[in-house]
């Protein structure tokens, strides 16, 4: 059996949040909301760039189970879960975290399912040219279906 | 934890010094945003645990935001790295780990790398300052447990379960009378 030990740090962090100066909360979260807003252009380019490596790899991927093609492309959609929110097309961060679970899942139970991953990569590029318009939230939904088909 | 965004309370981040981990541009590059949005001015930015791990060892840290690094979960190592091998104070340094996705053979990793908090990506400036709060509170204890070493996980307070009073009030309102002893009993207890 191993020894426990508790320790009870003093975070210097504490004190520092309280002293004189700072922000108030609403000028905070309004700077940082606009620092955000500078980006967006940036992050948009990077979503676009980060779908055409998606749809090449994908387009080489074949017919049967191809682990590596789809570690390949859960390392790319990874990497652009967060800009939909910036970009104001928070459905593609949905949808990207869908296409995530599901090669997850597939790689899990080593099963391959390459239409599955075609309507996700399919919907990526539809909803980034939608922005927040009605009718995402039934897209993700039907996403989210399709990936959960192979939840454990 | 939520934060009234109309809040005039203020928080003074211009002093902390905030190390920021994430391999990625887009994830880089909006942490970066909201953090100095928040107020902070000294921030290491790193690509790579090689980097962050210098930073680590040459500066003191009042938090550090660290990505998990999906696919590769280094992120996670880094965190279990500081709390094993750095000195104090940045063994104890408050930790948000952040994730865009965690694959099911990393939850593990995620929950016993040592963090304080994970968030989820995509977050809202809202959340991240919200978080940063969470985890400068003062008053829990760090553990050192066998492989665990980090911020005591159990932290939730949510009081007594629902329908159930404090068990002060409940031993009063529940409280039988002692019965009296009969007059005999009392009197072979003293006889003895």
């Amino acid at each position: 059996m191993s020894a426990v030990r508790f320790v009870f740090p003093k975070p210097r962090l504490a004190k520092l949040l309280k002293m004189p100066g700072g922000l108030p909360v609403a000028e905070a979260l309004e700077r940082a909301q606009a620092n955000l807003d500078t980006i967006r252009p940036t992050c948009m380019a990077e979503l676009q760039a980060l779908l055409e490596l998606t749809e090449a790899r994908l387009e080489a991927m074949g017919e049967s189970f191809d682990d590596e093609g789809m570690a390949d492309l859960y390392a790319i959609a990874v990497r652009g879960i967060g800009g939909g929110e910036v970009c104001h097309v928070p459905a593609v961060d949905l949808a990207l975290t869908s296409l995530c679970d599901l090669l997850d899942h597939l790689r899990t139970g080593q099963r391959y399912d390459r239409a599955a991953i075609v309507v996700h990569v399919r919907a990526w590029r539809m909803l980034l040219g939608m922005g927040d318009q009605p009718g995402t939230a039934a897209v993700v939904d039907g996403l989210r279906q399709v990936s959960s088909r192979y939840a454990a | 934890m939520a934060l009234d965004p109309a809040s005039r309370s203020r928080y003074n981040l211009e002093d902390a010094s905030v190390l920021l981990l994430d391999d990625t541009t887009l994830g880089m590059s909006i942490l970066v945003q909201i953090v100095t949005g928040l107020g902070a001015k000294k921030l290491y930015r790193c690509t790579d645990v090689d980097a962050a791990k210098e930073v680590a060892q040459r500066h003191e840290l009042d938090l550090a935001i660290v990505d998990g690094m999906s696919p590769s979960g280094d992120g996670y190592d880094f965190v279990k790295w500081m709390r094993t091998n750095c000195q104090e104070p940045n063994c104890y340094t408050p930790v948000i780990i952040t994730t865009a996705h965690t694959p099911a053979t990393d939850v593990a990793r995620a929950r016993d790398c040592g963090g304080h908090i994970i968030v989820k990506k995509p977050f809202a400036p809202i959340v991240m300052l919200e978080r940063i709060i969470w985890v400068a509170k003062e008053g829990r204890p760090f553990l050192f447990s066998g492989e665990y070493v980090g911020p005591d996980r159990r932290f939730r307070d949510d009081g007594p379960p629902k329908g159930v009073g404090r068990r002060r009030e409940d031993n009063a309102a529940n409280a039988q009378p002692i019965p009296a002893e009969a007059d005999e009993v009392k009197e072979s207890r003293l006889a003895s």
